[in-house]
């Protein structure tokens, strides 16, 4: 039995009866499903698979993908700015950003002065970038174009996301329960999947189920029938049709969300990360990733979001701001990495859901827009710039920049290279794979 | 499940428009029968609330300058008020109108537009949506008194048709938002300093100044004109596509999931025939047939706020709230901070293994036996309600408080095992040991009792 997530003993010397939760899952054979449901599968394998070190994992198996969301719909051309061409002068007349104090990438174009770690990375080698990342007929919907995004598709309420159904593909016997993890609260889209559960995590210290410690001696029994009750309920009701089927899958969570305490705390190194991340939200979640890579769960898969990009009015004070707590706490991470030897196992994609317009509006902000540029960061790729910078003199009808990359091309790249998938079976089409990577 | 009694239908009315109950607001109530429980509810001005208002009122200030406080102000009001149904439509309307405070950065601001929705949760939606549109923390979180003559800012042009009153993409165009977006310029946020002690100005006021206002022609919708706010909300909720967005948007709220084309339309009938009347569109889902069908039972998860303070509502834990409750953050939850403009995803976007574990913690917490302050005492709270014989009596006891007794055989055999089973137990006993406290704990935890 491994460590609890709580302090008391007594709980150690009455594990949870495996062979109960193996009964139930032969219980729901027989009521008609062709497997046990996968969720109590995880259940009962979780407990008795060894847990495997990342040593002896293969090349791929090592490999991590982060994707760090910027939610609001982050500016691109303030972000990676067309210093050398006068129509983007123009066309922002109070928010143009000049050479002199932007970073140059080369090719007439710079970095947000804010964005000095990326800098750092870029020289190191370490930084692709894409630019001109959209795809055809853009939605300037938030939810739309996040949606689309997420779901790689232009379905309308898509049910998966294209990393969901990544896990969903590669999935093998032996994955763990964290085989992904999302550092948050609110689960995205992309991590939707048919078959894999994805746990959602805050901070490690907090990811507990917490008892009375006034009553010790109840803590095992409580737990042990918190647990019964998740499970009782799942048979019980759960197979009907009733409640809209979210008993079902609230206690599938509740069972998963416990099984997920034991095996984090019982896997997770107890040393601090060994670089100082900056105190921000953002950075706290990739030092938490970080946690989860070094901790030999098998995570595959780490999903950060921030936000706040939506500069309609005053823009420059506020995006320079992201634009620079993101890019120093990607550097404190991947310092970390570095000190742990994992860099060119992780890679990150950094994505918004949309540019902003070309032409500032009468608020020093910018509105709604199309393509924007797409980080890559660390995990082999090759560092500099991918693809072609849209002109700021050619615009769509609606003021907005024109794509030259279609997202999902870099979505195949990665599926293709890191994953070793075919990218075809994620994103229902071929895309032209980028060389992205070395 | 199907809803046989008036009582399961009337605690079923309850949980959708309310945030918990205790067993005296249930008999209460049900006292009333089901139609004219609906009234009630539906007839806030008609239920004294003082004794609220009263409790609220001392704290106003205080929520103007801290912003516990100001959570706590809310807080309050839902667990206290008399008037469930107002304030569950005030909580409906601050989701659907999503603002946020790290942006507006004003508790008065925030605590005005408060008072603004629940003024306006029953009446006119035509109404609700011109003083969302002249709403000075709407203003500040939309940009739109940046919003200028001759460079516009199309923020809350764009979002109050995709988010607000028409959908996304429906009935308007991406030239819609950019001649809306002129006939909303010029208006700018009056606010003055009423405390020497409080650095946030109050909102007083919005006013047009004319020669940011851009007065020419708009064609909006194919009806061109020297368009102003007044007139973009009059055409947009005119539009049939108008009252389907928040007829089916108060059907899944209240009722069903997949409401059908022909409810929707029972709802725009309602909004048309009473100037667009937001009560008349609740009135007709709350006296709905599919309301109280199989397909409307339990299926809604519950937010955080509403799962928090419901728990507070039905406990009785009124002190426990005007104490600052922090819980529903972990849950993915804070009041006044809707996570964007879109409000809380809501639905299985609620529960997730962090989640789960926030709300199993909270259950903990509630039922933790070392903090009389901070959590019930389940021996006395069964003391009172003369349920202390039994094992079944208070497994039962506790079940229908928390959740109407709907529970399965074996959880319900597995709870009672908890305190000593049929045979061995002996209230005293349980009471020492913190079985009773473990039994609501479990009961709490319950998958079921996140659905409402």
């Amino acid at each position: 039995m491994q460590t609890m997530p709580y302090d008391d003993d007594s709980f150690a010397s009455r594990p949870l009866d495996r062979r109960t939760f193996i009964k139930r899952g032969i219980a729901f054979v027989g009521a008609g499903a062709a497997t046990p449901p996968a969720f109590l599968r995880a259940v009962f394998d979780e407990q008795s698979l060894p847990i495997s070190t990342t040593s002896a994992l293969t090349d791929t198996a090592r490999r991590v993908l982060v994707v760090l969301q910027l939610g609001g719909g982050n500016d691109g051309l303030n972000t990676v700015i067309p210093v050398g061409d006068p129509a983007y002068a123009r066309a922002r007349p109070s928010l143009a950003i000049n050479a002199a104090s932007a970073l140059p990438l080369g090719n007439g174009l710079a970095l947000n002065p804010a964005m000095t770690g990326m800098k750092t990375l870029f020289d190191r080698g370490d930084l692709g970038v894409v630019l001109g990342v959209g795809y055809p007929n853009p939605s300037r919907s938030h939810f739309r174009s996040m949606d689309i995004w997420h779901a790689a598709s232009f379905e309308e309420h898509s049910e998966t996301g294209w990393i969901g159904r990544l896990l969903d593909a590669t999935k093998h016997e032996q994955d763990s329960l964290w085989r992904a993890a999302n550092l948050g609260s609110d689960e995205p889209l992309s991590l939707a999947s048919r078959a894999t559960f994805v746990p959602s995590v805050g901070s490690v210290p907090g990811y507990v189920l917490q008892m009375d410690g006034r009553l010790p001696k109840q803590s095992a029994r409580r737990t042990q029938d918190f647990v019964e009750i998740q499970t009782r309920q799942a048979e019980a009701l759960a197979q009907q049709a009733e409640y809209g089927g979210q008993l079902a899958f609230v206690s599938r969570t509740g069972i998963e969300a416990y099984q997920s305490t034991v095996k984090l705390q019982s896997a997770v190194k107890g040393d601090v990360p060994r670089t100082t991340y900056p105190n921000t939200p953002v950075a706290s979640a990739l030092s938490t990733a970080a946690q989860l890579i070094s901790s030999d769960l098998g995570t595959g898969v780490c999903y950060v979001t921030t936000g706040g990009f939506d500069t309609h009015g005053n823009q420059s004070g506020t995006q320079n701001g992201l634009l620079g707590i993101v890019s120093n706490a990607l550097l404190a991470f991947y310092d970390d990495l570095a000190a742990q030897g994992r860099t060119k196992d992780v890679t990150t994609l950094v994505w918004t859901e949309f540019g902003r317009r070309v032409k500032e509006n009468g608020s020093r902000g910018t509105d709604h827009g199309t393509a924007g540029p797409v980080f890559i960061v660390g995990g082999g790729v090759k560092g500099g710039l991918h693809g072609e910078q849209p002109s700021v003199g050619s615009l769509d009808d609606n003021g907005d920049l024109k794509f030259t990359t279609d997202f999902r091309s870099v979505y195949a790249s990665i599926i293709a290279q890191r994953f070793g998938a075919d990218p075809r079976d994620i994103l229902g089409q071929s895309f032209a794979p980028l060389p992205l990577f070395a | 499940m199907t809803l046989t009694t008036e009582r399961q239908k009337i605690r079923h009315l309850l949980r959708r428009t309310g945030f918990g109950a205790s067993p005296a607001e249930v008999d209460a109530y049900a006292a009333l029968g089901l139609a004219g429980a609906v009234d009630r509810l539906l007839n806030p001005q008609n239920v004294d609330d003082s004794a609220t208002d009263g409790i609220v009122a001392t704290r106003r200030v205080k929520a103007q300058q801290d912003r516990q406080a100001l959570f706590t102000l809310w807080h309050a009001r839902i667990a206290l008020t008399q008037r469930p149904l107002l304030e569950k439509l005030t909580y409906f309307w601050h989701d659907h109108f999503a603002t946020g405070l790290n942006k507006v950065n004003n508790n008065s601001f925030m605590l005005v537009q408060n008072e603004t929705l629940r003024a306006g949760a029953l009446g006119g939606f035509r109404d609700l949506l011109l003083a969302v549109t002249r709403d000075p923390a709407m203003m500040v979180w939309l940009d739109n008194r940046q919003n200028v003559a001759g460079a516009p800012n199309e923020n809350y042009a764009r979002e109050m048709m995709e988010l607000f009153s028409l959908g996304e993409g429906v009935a308007y165009t991406e030239r819609d938002i950019k001649e809306s977006a002129r006939a909303l310029t010029g208006w700018r946020v009056i606010a003055e300093k009423r405390d020497p002690e409080d650095n946030n100005p109050y909102p007083t006021g919005v006013v047009i100044t004319p020669r940011q206002h851009d007065d020419g022609t708009k064609t909006f919708l194919g009806r061109t004109g020297r368009w102003g706010d007044t007139d973009i909300v009059r055409i947009i909720t005119e539009r049939p596509e108008c009252a389907a967005y928040i007829g089916r948007k108060l059907w899944q709220f209240f009722a069903v999931p997949n409401p059908t084309d022909e409810m929707i339309a029972r709802t725009s009938a309602a909004y048309f025939s009473n100037d667009t009347s937001i009560r008349a569109m609740v009135r007709t889902i709350l006296l709905s047939d599919e309301m109280y069908s199989p397909a409307a039972y339990r299926w809604r998860i519950q937010s955080p706020v509403e799962y928090v303070l419901g728990t507070f509502r039905t406990l009785g834990m009124t002190e426990r709230v005007l104490k600052g409750v922090r819980d529903t953050q972990g849950m993915g939850q804070t009041l006044f901070s809707p996570p964007n403009v879109a409000g809380w995803p809501g639905g299985e976007a609620w529960i997730n293994s962090n989640t789960i574990l926030a709300r199993a913690n909270f259950a903990s917490n509630v039922t933790r036996i070392s903090r009389p302050d901070e959590s019930i005492d389940v021996a006395a709270m069964l003391h009172a309600a003369g349920k202390t014989r039994t094992a079944a009596e208070v497994v039962d006891y506790l079940l229908d408080v928390i959740v109407a007794g709907d529970v399965d055989p074996q959880t319900r055999s597995l709870l009672m095992e908890h305190i000593g089973g049929s045979n061995h137990f002996d209230f005293a006993q349980e009471t020492k040991a913190g079985t009773l406290q473990g039994v609501l704990y479990l009961i709490l935890t319950m998958p079921l009792a996140h659905l409402a």
